[in-house]
């Protein structure tokens, strides 16, 4: 019976041939989470910058920084990737020499750097005005205000939407795979092109991106769940 | 100068071609992702519990993995399975995976646009006599039309964008014609890319507009009420 149930799985799914290339899906594993931690380090440094700009900015970077927004949202991701592919080098000849991540991870700064900019300018929005103008009465420097008393509280209203944008990144590092970057879907694609073993293949890279994910929910549900304690003490005092 | 002028001359009509596909492309996907997502969303709203869990294993398979491992799943895996009617080619393939990515986005908004909707309206309409499906005909829906539409725009941009991807099965749409346009004219790369971005930008610029100015009024409007409601209580 359990034999016959075995069999039946490994027709459809037959793990044997998966196990022969968990070296190739750590690899390829390392590569996606490298890919994704770094632009979305790199892409909340820079958002922080350009929601700054955006509420504290001259007229001019305000409207050149609403005009890299527009841009980035009215044109797909994979164009963008291409664009930064084959224009960097063209622009800055030793960039031709950088391994493809480098690259990946540059176009997928610029990419998620206008919505991160978007998350951290609402958290910031979202401090009521007493918090500052308490602030500016204690004598407090605006460099003190914002490390002191608006960045901690804009934070907690940041990190949901802020892990949902780490989700979108996760997944967007598989359009990477095109620019020839080894990642979780190029290993899938590995197997799948020496064994022709769809199922194994893709469905292995679907089960990896999956869990990840879930990971983030879960750490995206435990922050929802902590903060909103944090808010619902707040209105009882 | 006229290096560019020859090179857009001779790309320009495979280019627009392209962009006819790609538009073709997103309103099939737009018209039965709508359709898919609209009844996932109605049933959710409803909430069975069964029906309820297994809609959100759903949402949540598709919001888990990337529209590109989807795609090859419709594409290589389907096929694989032995069934004659899912060996479809390159651009049923394209059109179902695209639909259901679409499918997700309008489940969530259709159902919480239902469950935005007071429950004063379901208990006045059983209490004229109104079934479950002509209350939510005739006094559900049309209230959620106001509340789903702009984030429908939302959703047909993120498809549009996401057509580029299905270049990579072989569609001819825009981005597949650029790639192909850039192997008879290698040394324009970055010319042709930034043409099709540009194009992209013009068609989902003004949607997106539209969109943000639809939800800022939404937006007022919801502040002005929660405002009254807060100096209510007070």
């Amino acid at each position: 019976m359990l034999d016959q149930i075995l069999a039946g799985i490994v027709s459809i799914y037959n793990y044997r041939i998966v196990a022969q290339y968990v070296d190739e899906f750590m690899r390829g594993g390392a590569n996606t989470i490298m890919a994704a931690a770094a632009s979305l380090a790199l892409s909340i440094a820079l958002g922080f910058l350009v929601a700054l700009t955006r509420l504290y900015g001259s007229r001019i970077l305000t409207a050149a920084m609403w005009n890299y927004t527009q841009i980035i949202r009215s044109t797909p991701l994979l164009i963008q990737i291409y664009i930064v592919y084959f224009g960097l080098p063209l622009l800055i000849p030793p960039a031709g020499k950088w391994p493809e991540i480098v690259l990946g991870i540059i176009a997928l700064t610029i990419h998620t750097t206008p919505y991160m900019a978007e998350i951290i300018r609402s958290g910031i929005v979202s401090v009521p005005r007493g918090q500052r103008e308490g602030a500016i009465a204690l004598g407090l420097s605006p460099a003190q205000q914002y490390r002191l008393v608006i960045l901690p509280q804009a934070f907690a209203k940041t990190l949901p939407p802020l892990l949902g944008q780490a989700a979108i990144l996760v997944k967007d590092t598989s359009l990477l795979s095109l620019i020839t970057v080894f990642d979780i879907l190029s290993a899938g694609m590995l197997l799948n092109s020496e064994r022709i073993k769809p199922n194994e293949g893709f469905l292995s890279v679907a089960i990896i991106y999956l869990l990840i994910y879930l990971v983030l929910l879960v750490l995206s549900r435990a922050a929802q769940r902590r903060l909103a304690g944090g808010v619902a003490g707040g209105r009882a005092a | 100068m006229q290096r560019y002028a020859d090179v857009f001359a001779a790309v320009a009509p495979f280019l627009l071609q392209g962009f006819l596909e790609t538009l073709w492309l997103s309103l099939l996907g737009v018209v039965w992702g709508s359709l898919l997502g609209t009844v996932l969303g109605v049933v959710r709203g409803q909430q069975f519990r069964g029906f309820s869990a297994a809609i959100g294993a759903y949402l949540h398979l598709l919001r888990g993995t990337p529209f590109l491992v989807q795609l090859y799943i419709a594409y290589f895996v389907l096929p694989n399975t032995g069934v004659s009617w899912l060996k479809w080619n390159s651009q049923t393939a394209a059109i179902v995976s695209l639909g259901i990515y679409t499918s997700s986005y309008v489940t969530e908004i259709v159902s919480s646009a239902i469950r935005a909707i007071p429950r004063g309206q379901w208990e006045a309409s059983f209490a004229v006599g109104l079934t479950t499906i002509q209350t939510l005909r005739l006094v559900i829906l049309p209230q959620s039309v106001a509340l789903v539409l702009p984030s429908l725009g939302g959703v047909y941009v993120n498809l549009i964008k996401a057509t580029s991807i299905v270049s990579v099965v072989g569609i001819a749409e825009l981005t597949r014609q650029a790639e192909i346009a850039i192997l008879r004219f290698p040394a324009s790369v970055l010319y042709i890319y930034g043409l099709v971005a540009l194009l992209y930008f013009l068609f989902c610029f003004p949607v997106l507009m539209v969109v943000d100015e639809l939800e800022r009024r939404s937006r007022a409007k919801g502040a002005g009420n929660g405002n009254a409601e807060a100096g209510a209580s007070r």
